[in-house]
């Protein structure tokens, strides 16, 4: 049971300005399970990197555990200190197997190899994956992924669990499973856990304290005010009011017969006869991990699929791959994905070289910079300018492609309320001057209404469209 | 064999190949990789894949310089062999050798410290990683108009940057496993090194010497 004490931290990151997190105090009670909330882009991730220490303090001696620094403490006890579960389940492992990382974990924290075995064995069965112990990490979902980063930690024995929006990517009941083994740990264990997640919604019978991290700094919640905190919330409820079945009046854009997505051995999609329409906006809403972007990285041929896909009548397969990427554009959901030069006014040139610039003149897209606010960032390399104006650069430039069918996968990801009001009325008016079939995958909910006219849900592997009859 | 002693023989022999102009000695190190190749189960199409690449490039190599009038047959017949002996014996190598069982031969029999030889075990299993990515990169280029091609500069500019976000991310990902550079660890399995491999290792390296001994003019 360790307590952990932040003292005075400021976290500015190189070339910016303002700090990330500004004098923040803080302590996260041991044996309590702390949920850190805030909005995206606020810092939850620096601070937990900053405890974890994957990042190096600004100044010493501003975090502690039951009053000591992580450098004080012996470097073979550090991860039986503090560890640290990420966002993205496949980047967090060294070794090829399950089995070979645990071990890699044990002989970092120096254990005799005759204890070894015992020790994974008890991990594993403790997470309940003991079928996956010489399992390829590779060919895991993200949930398993995340289910053996857990037991890892388990097996390290680490005091303080430090958790960077772990069900970000994974299905619902992974994420119950997931939470039910966190709670075990934390109250028959005594291990402390700090958990960032910016979405509130089924913690509640789980969480002692709400950590709040607003403007750099982090106000922690009694539990009265954590009850009172969880029963304002209400999640984001899905509000459209133009979505309808699609009529037969509408076209075809890209036909999928007996169209199945799998993804190693794990059928995520069951085959099944699906159509996209033109010149309509498409919403596909589903859980974590079951199966939107792949499907997406399909439609651009990126992917494997089962069956058959066609676009307008013609075998994708068959289609010459330079025209159809013309054709048919995917906004990936890493922005960074998408830029293949070093300047803002590099990026755009380019899209206007080969896309619609008769209507995104010279003038148009300085407006839209204008209300992008990223007017005064055209001189600046891509690759440092924050987030979220990756995010609407990123879209800005697949709009100048204006490709006749543009699939979104997560548009509004990281961006800040403001940003998305300007980012869903470019979307709309641009949809339909140039008569754009939009297809859009987006866990941000609120906004969307004035666009989307087909609503896709994709639930228990398969695509469904909502909406009455027309 | 220890997996870093069959690096060194092999390292070695190659080596003295460069220098010594042995035809019997090239063919005999060709059948010997040849049969540990089979006898260790390497796959036909591997083989076959392994034999037809530097027949492409020795017969054009050897073309070339007959045309050229200077060099004499026996010449052309060392140049002929000695690619193929660095191929087998790097075929021998990589299709026999376990990278994991490397790494921790590196580790804890030729004390490489464990930061390079983990370096080298990350490198190794992000292969298909930089295949993906690089898919990805002349997906998203063709959805701007541009077709990048192996030799675009902006396809390499991309991949590094890709690259050292990964390293960045393998650093975090050790870190948070308890990895620190130089810090002593234990080993879960030990690589042994015994009396036997370095018997093979001086044997392998003797014949070699008394075959180039003998064949030398």
């Amino acid at each position: 049971m360790a307590t952990v004490t932040v003292n005075s931290l400021t976290f500015t990151y190189p070339q910016r300005q303002r700090p990330v997190l500004d004098d923040l105090s803080v302590t996260f009670p041991g044996g309590k399970f702390s949920l850190l909330t805030g909005v995206s882009g606020g810092g939850k991730s620096t601070l937990l990197r900053l405890i974890a220490g994957l990042t190096p303090l600004p100044a010493p001696n501003t975090i502690r555990f039951d009053g000591e620094t992580l450098s004080e403490i012996a470097p073979g006890k550090r991860a039986a200190t503090v560890a640290m579960l990420f966002q993205e389940p496949s980047t967090q492992f060294t070794m090829d197997t399950v089995v070979n990382e645990l071990r890699f974990a044990l002989e970092n924290q120096r254990v005799d190899p005759a204890a070894m075995p015992a020790k994974i064995d008890t991990a594993l069965d403790f997470i309940g994956i003991t079928n996956l112990k010489d399992r390829s990490l590779m060919a895991l979902s993200g949930g398993e992924q995340q289910k053996v980063a857990l037991a890892i930690i388990v097996a390290m024995d680490s005091d303080v669990i430090l958790l960077d929006e772990p069900f970000a990517s994974i299905d619902p009941p992974t994420r119950l499973t997931l939470l039910q083994k966190l709670v075990a740990l934390c109250t028959q264990r005594g291990k402390t856990i700090i958990l960032a997640d910016h979405d509130l919604s089924g913690y509640d019978q789980w969480v002692d304290h709400l950590a709040v991290l607003d403007s750099g700094k982090v106000t922690l919640l009694s539990a009265d005010q954590t009850k009172q905190r969880f029963a304002a919330f209400t999640p984001e409820q899905l509000r459209l009011t133009h979505v309808t079945q699609p009529s037969s009046e509408l076209t075809v854009c890209l036909q999928g017969d007996q169209l199945g997505i799998a993804q190693g051995k794990r059928q995520l999609i069951q085959p099944q006869d699906l159509s996209f329409f033109a010149h309509q906006a498409t919403l596909i809403t589903g859980p974590n991990g079951s199966g939107k972007s792949t499907l997406f990285r399909a439609l651009v041929r990126l992917g494997k699929y089962q069956g058959n896909l066609t676009y307008a009548g013609t075998n994708i397969q068959k289609l010459s791959r330079k025209r159809y990427a013309r054709e048919v554009g995917l906004m990936f959901q890493s922005a960074t994905a998408q830029f293949l030069n070093v300047t803002v006014t590099e990026e755009l040139d380019l899209s206007r070289r080969f896309g619609n610039a008769d209507y995104f003149t010279a003038a148009r897209v300085q407006d839209l910079l204008t209300q992008l606010n990223l007017a005064d960032h055209a001189e600046q390399v891509i690759y440092s300018l924050s987030s979220g104006q990756q995010k609407k650069l990123q879209l800005l430039c697949m709009l100048i492609m204006a490709p006749d069918v543009l699939l979104l996968d997560e548009p509004l990801k990281g961006l800040d309320f403001a940003s998305i009001k300007v980012v869903m009325h470019i979307l709309t008016t641009v949809q339909r001057d140039l008569n754009l079939t939009l297809i859009m995958v987006s866990h941000q909910l609120s906004g969307l209404d004035d666009l989307i006219t087909l609503h896709l849900h994709l639930d228990q592997q398969h695509l469904t469209y909502e909406g009455a009859a027309e | 064999m220890n997996p870093s002693l069959k690096l060194a023989l092999i390292v070695f022999i190659a080596l003295e190949v460069s220098f010594a102009q042995v035809w019997t000695v090239n063919v005999v190190l060709i059948i010997v990789s040849l049969i540990l190749m089979l006898a260790n189960h390497v796959s036909f199409k591997r083989l076959l894949y392994l034999t037809l690449v530097p027949l492409f490039f020795s017969s054009t190599l050897v073309w070339s310089l007959s045309l050229r009038g200077s060099a004499s047959p026996h010449f052309l017949l060392v140049i002929f062999t000695r690619l193929f002996v660095y191929v087998y014996m790097g075929g021998l190598f990589t299709q026999t050798t376990d990278p994991l069982m490397l790494t921790r031969s590196l580790e804890q029999n030729a004390k490489l410290p464990s930061k390079f030889a983990y370096g080298f075990l990350a490198a190794f299993n992000l292969m298909p990683k930089i295949k993906a990515e690089v898919a990805t990169i002349k997906a998203a280029a063709m959805m701007r108009g541009q077709v990048l091609h192996f030799w675009s500069p902006q396809l390499y500019f991309k991949v590094i940057l890709a690259a050292m976000n990964w390293s960045d991310q393998l650093a975090a990902a050790m870190t948070s496993h308890g990895f620190i550079e130089g810090a002593p660890r234990t080993h879960a399995m030990t690589i042994s090194l015994v009396a036997r491999d370095w018997w093979f290792f001086g044997g392998a390296l003797l014949l070699v010497q008394i075959g180039l001994f003998c064949g030398l003019p």
